[in-house]
């Protein structure tokens, strides 16, 4: 996905993809990440878990404007299935 | 057969032990960067028309499902009308677990979501089409993407209008 997301970037759009997979990350190097440490199937969060998925689509397009230097993996740290979002 | 069952297995390993995944991804050879393309924001997020682009194998049922039989995965894409009834997205993918994005689509992509923060004016639009890939591409596929299919989208995002583009993996 990082390729694809570097692609998009250097056609001059701002990019921000969610991860779930750090190590990929750190290696493709894509110019925004969203790191969360979910199970893969779930990049948004459990199925109609509306302020789960509400949540983590503002942070990342939060991060398209506050995030200056370009690699910067963002980590909420919200634990999956524990951390209550309101 | 055998090869379904092996492969479900895995799916769930993957899934419920992440440290399969890390050390995989150890291990695994990938395309590794230095430099970090960069383009800024250059207007407030409440005017951008945001774009969705996912690797999660999404695709109408009426077009061709992506190649799941190649170990070195499908390069191309697929392209999904923002406003396309639920009835007519399926997913095609067996390297995931996709039984909860089955149930809803806003586990992989968040169409629903995006309509809400739209309609709250916090961002300015939805961009008219959303990109689907199937992720897991290798060997020979790696250039057709990178050369081919990934700046294809790219360009068409650019004509589609997108001021930004959240992406989503499986």
């Amino acid at each position: 996905m990082g390729l694809v997301q570097r692609a998009i970037e250097a056609h001059g759009i701002p990019t921000i993809g969610v991860t779930l997979q750090k190590a990929v990350t750190r290696k493709v190097k894509p110019p925004r990440a969203l790191y969360l440490r979910y199970p893969f199937g779930h990049p948004m969060g459990e199925a109609f878990n509306v302020a789960q998925q509400r949540a983590i689509l503002m942070t990342a397009l939060d991060g398209l404007v506050t995030i200056t230097e370009p690699g910067t993996i963002l980590e909420p740290g919200w634990a999956w299935r524990r951390h209550r979002f309101t | 057969m055998l090869r379904d069952v092996v492969n479900r297995a895995a799916v769930q390993l993957f899934k419920r032990v992440p440290w399969i995944g890390e050390q995989w991804a150890r291990h695994h050879r990938f395309v590794e960067a230095t430099t970090v393309p960069w383009a800024p924001m250059r207007i407030p997020l409440g005017e951008a028309v945001v774009a969705l682009v996912t690797t999660a194998g999404v695709h109408l049922a009426t077009d061709p499902p992506f190649d799941m039989d190649d170990p070195d995965g499908d390069p191309s894409f697929r392209i999904v009308p923002a406003d396309a009834a639920r009835d007519t997205i399926t997913i095609t993918h067996k390297y995931y677990d996709h039984s909860a994005a089955d149930r809803d689509l806003n586990v992989v992509v968040p169409v629903d979501r995006l309509r809400e923060l739209r309609d709250a004016g916090r961002i300015g639009g939805i961009a008219p089409r959303i990109y689907s890939f199937m992720g897991h591409v290798d060997g020979a596929h790696l250039p057709v993407l990178i050369e081919r299919t990934a700046p294809d989208v790219a360009a068409r995002l650019v004509a589609d209008g997108a001021g930004a583009v959240f992406l989503t993996p499986a």
